[in-house]
């Protein structure tokens, strides 16, 4: 169909990496099923152990049989949609800038309110996206943000903190 | 009949100025966010169930099926418009209907699209009324095992029929089943995976895992490998259609909903298959078949309204069983969830005024989608102008506001970004996302039959099986993990036949 | 040397072609038409559609002009991209058509033409739709 995207190819690598994810997840399951007590009555002849360790042990096995699908020469087709051009390499700079606007507002959304915390986490990820219109983007969010907060958290009874602009607003 | 009195009393508490509103309101918001290319209805559902959260359980249902509705319209209007629809269950609609949209008839496209939906989404409902009760009669019937088998049904119908690989369907499902996994064991009172956080006591909300693994996962891949790309962009005026249109869709319209229907009932069916037959039938029966192609209106009216009530369809098993055949019935049943009512064949009885006040909600969201969207659709088009950045953003955005409506912790949000970030690798390496949500949801449930028929047979390993049904569920099962394998192995039998002979 | 006419496919865009037709013919100087966009959003009413580009060089054919269409989406704002194409080619005019904005537009959106303006390294025609 289309042309093999570059990442796929050398992901057959980056797939090992997969594997090694489920298998850590599977170690993490058992050794947090181990520590729980057996505790069996007649209500519950298994306990709540028995469902972990399944799982884990399931990770571990689909992790080596991904493995070997994976040595084999077996790929995932990456997700391919309207917005998507599978031949360019992943562009790392947007998406870490993404991830920090997405951290600002976790970490200030209490302390500052929703008003302002979402307004600078719709600028942000405008501004790493490429949006170059600084002034008017800040327009917009702040016009969200206060839109939101007025339309679903007074409005409709959503939990959104107003923090800093509490009695103001 | 009691059923009908029920549906009646469900009218009666919709039909109030305020529900009506908000039913309104509803099929507006899901409808615009439908729209929008790249967000599917599951992702419109998830992302704008948080709006719901302020309301009593009547009245955000009935936003809810408002919204529910509103998303699967929006996306048709988009695969007549643009060049490429937004996701698979519109690619059929997108054939004929981008082709009929650039020969100068959107109106028309439109128009069988919406009253194609409208006469779906109406006799789905109605089969959804008749169906459903009897379902409810035979699951009721039920026992634990056979629970069991049916949730194992649904694990294996998610990672079998779909996603490239079964391998890496099986993992995602594993990885749904561990998250739900997290929290307090319900019948012994211990934590689990919480590693000590207080806040994950709960477990994590499905719909943070939802919003996480479509919104932000969806956001943060796309904002990788963002393209730059304008579509055509085609004037559209008022839906219409003439005399010869309505002719012709009529018959496609009730064919459409006849393929649809029963495939969104079924577990892993989904709306792909009806819509691909729906087109492929009416190809066949057309008077007009070299139309096809070219902008045949057929092939419109029959693959929408096969859409519609394949959506319908999805509501039979989720209402009645408690199970999701599709991603955006999982999201549905974390609405259930996250108002602390528990879906499956009690559902019925113990929650009676709300879901006939839901079902009720359904008729007249539809209507009111008919009414909307007529008129509305040149401002549906408009909203394709719309940059893309501000278009991801407003889903991070919104995505956000979301996961912290649901518990007003910032644990959430971080739980959202580290989803979104599973999502975003699940994309890159081909991971199907469906068997992960169904894993969460499902998971707990499962564990909780399993370990019930274990309790009824006393800790026996063969009171996992029990009854006739569990029995019929297990060699489908077989089946369709076996099939597959089977075939290959006949194959290469075949193929050394071949080379031999 | 070259007249460089950035097109839309909008009365304003058709003026400002049928202004660097005239301006070609008379320094007998060769037309470039220029069609850009962001590509930003999934439908830009400023992008011209393949019969639109069509129509345009069909007409600059019959009318015997020498002459080139390109059609740009490299998500850059047009005035960038039309300011550096003339320097790049060594344009001796960039002709573009003007709105008329409401004072509010004014404030609140750029305007491509005034950057162009701004920016040209060359003398700029603006015109408007007759």
């Amino acid at each position: 169909m289309t042309s093999q995207p570059q990442d796929l190819r050398g992901g057959d690598r980056a797939q090992y990496g997969v594997c090694a994810f489920l298998a850590l997840v599977g170690v993490l399951v058992i050794m947090d099923a181990a520590r729980l007590q057996d505790v069996a009555t007649s209500n519950d002849p298994i306990g709540p152990k028995p469902v972990p360790i399944l799982l884990g042990a399931l990770l571990l096995l689909v992790a080596a049989l991904y493995a070997v699908d994976v040595a084999r020469g077996g790929h995932g087709q990456a997700e391919a949609g309207e917005d998507i051009d599978p031949t360019s390499p992943v562009d790392w700079r947007t998406v870490l800038l993404l991830i920090a606007a997405f951290v600002v507002n976790i970490v200030l959304i209490d302390r500052l309110g929703w008003v302002i915390s979402g307004a600078l986490l719709f600028w942000g990820s405008a501004y790493a996206l490429g949006s170059r219109h600084h002034v008017r983007n800040l327009v917009i969010a702040a016009g969200l943000s206060l839109a939101t907060f007025y339309g679903f958290a007074i409005g409709l009874g959503v939990n959104l903190p107003a923090g800093v602009l509490q009695g103001i607003l | 009949m009691d059923n009908l009195t029920n549906l009646l009393n469900g009218f009666g508490d919709v039909l109030t100025p305020m529900n009506l509103l908000l039913a309104l309101l509803g099929v507006t918001i899901g409808t615009a966010v439908g729209v929008l290319p790249g967000i599917g209805p599951a992702m419109t559902v998830a992302l704008l169930l948080p709006i719901t959260y302020g309301l009593e359980p009547t009245q955000a249902f009935i936003m809810f099926a408002g919204i529910f509705y509103g998303g699967m319209y929006g996306g048709s209007t988009t695969s007549i418009l643009l060049n490429t629809p937004g996701e698979s269950s519109s690619v059929v609609t997108a054939i004929e209907g981008n082709k009929m949209a650039r020969a100068g008839r959107a109106a028309q496209a439109l128009a069988t699209a919406a009253i194609g939906s409208f006469v779906a989404g109406t006799i789905g409902t109605v089969l959804l009324v008749l169906v459903a009760p009897q379902v409810v009669k035979f699951a009721i019937s039920l026992g634990a095992p056979d629970y069991f088998a049916i949730m194992l049904l649904a694990f294996a119908g998610a990672t079998a029929v779909l996603g490239s690989s079964r391998i890496r369907g099986f993992a995602a499902l594993l990885l749904g089943l561990v998250i739900g996994l997290v929290g307090i064991d319900r019948v012994t009172g211990q934590e689990r995976l919480t590693f000590g956080v207080p806040q994950l006591a709960d477990g994590i909300d499905v719909v943070v895992v939802a919003v996480g693994i479509f919104a932000v996962g969806e956001a943060l891949w796309v904002a990788a490998h963002l393209r730059r790309r304008a579509a055509e962009v085609i004037p559209v005026g008022r839906p219409w259609m003439g005399r010869s249109d309505w002719r012709r869709s009529w018959k496609p319209w009730l064919r459409g909903t006849a393929f649809g229907f029963p495939f969104g009932a079924l577990p892993a069916g989904g709306a792909e298959i009806p819509t691909f037959l729906s087109y492929a039938t009416e190809k066949k029966l057309s008077k007009h078949p070299e139309e096809f192609g070219r902008g045949a209106i057929e092939g419109v009216a029959g693959p929408e309204a096969a859409n519609n009530a394949s959506a319908a369809g999805t509501l039979v098993p989720m209402l009645a069983l408690g199970l999701p055949t599709n991603a955006t019935a999982a999201v549905m049943l974390a609405a259930f969830t996250s108002y602390g009512i528990q879906p499956g064949p009690l559902l019925f009885e113990r929650e009676s005024s709300l879901v006939w006040a839901l079902i009720a909600s359904l008729f007249i969201g539809n209507l009111l989608l008919l009414l909307l969207n007529l008129p509305l659709a040149p401002a549906w088009a408009r909203l394709l102008q719309i940059p893309r950045p501000y278009l991801y953003a407003g889903i991070l955005f919104f995505a956000s506001m979301g996961a912290y409506a649901v518990n007003s912790q910032p644990l959430d949000l971080l739980l959202l970004l580290v989803l979104g970030l599973i999502g975003f690798g699940m994309r890159r390496f081909g991971l199907p996302v469906l068997p992960l949500i169904i894993g969460v949801i499902l998971g707990p449930i499962a564990e909780r039959q399993a370990r019930m028929s274990l309790q009824l047979s006393g800790g026996d390993l063969s009171g996992l099986v029990g009854g006739p049904v569990s029995y019929v569920i297990y060699a489908v099962i077989v089946l369709l993990i076996g099939w597959p394998l089977l075939r290959r192995y006949v194959v290469r039998q075949d193929r050394e036949r071949s080379v031999v002979g | 040397m070259t007249i460089l006419v950035a097109y839309v496919p909008t009365p304003q865009g058709e003026a400002a072609l049928r202004a660097g037709v005239h301006e070609s013919r008379l320094r007998r100087e060769k037309l470039l038409v220029v069609n850009t966009s962001r590509g930003d959003a999934y439908a830009d009413p400023r992008l011209a559609q393949e019969h639109d580009l069509e129509t345009v060089r069909r007409d600059l054919t019959e009318l015997g002009v020498d002459f080139d269409v390109r059609q740009l989406i490299g998500g850059r704002d047009a005035a960038d991209e039309i300011t550096d194409l003339a320097a790049a080619e060594q344009v001796s005019l960039i002709v573009i058509g003007l709105r008329h904005r409401t004072p509010v537009g004014k404030l609140l959106l750029g305007s491509a033409a005034q950057h162009i303006l701004l920016d040209a390294p060359c003398p700029v025609l603006a015109v408007k739709a007759t």
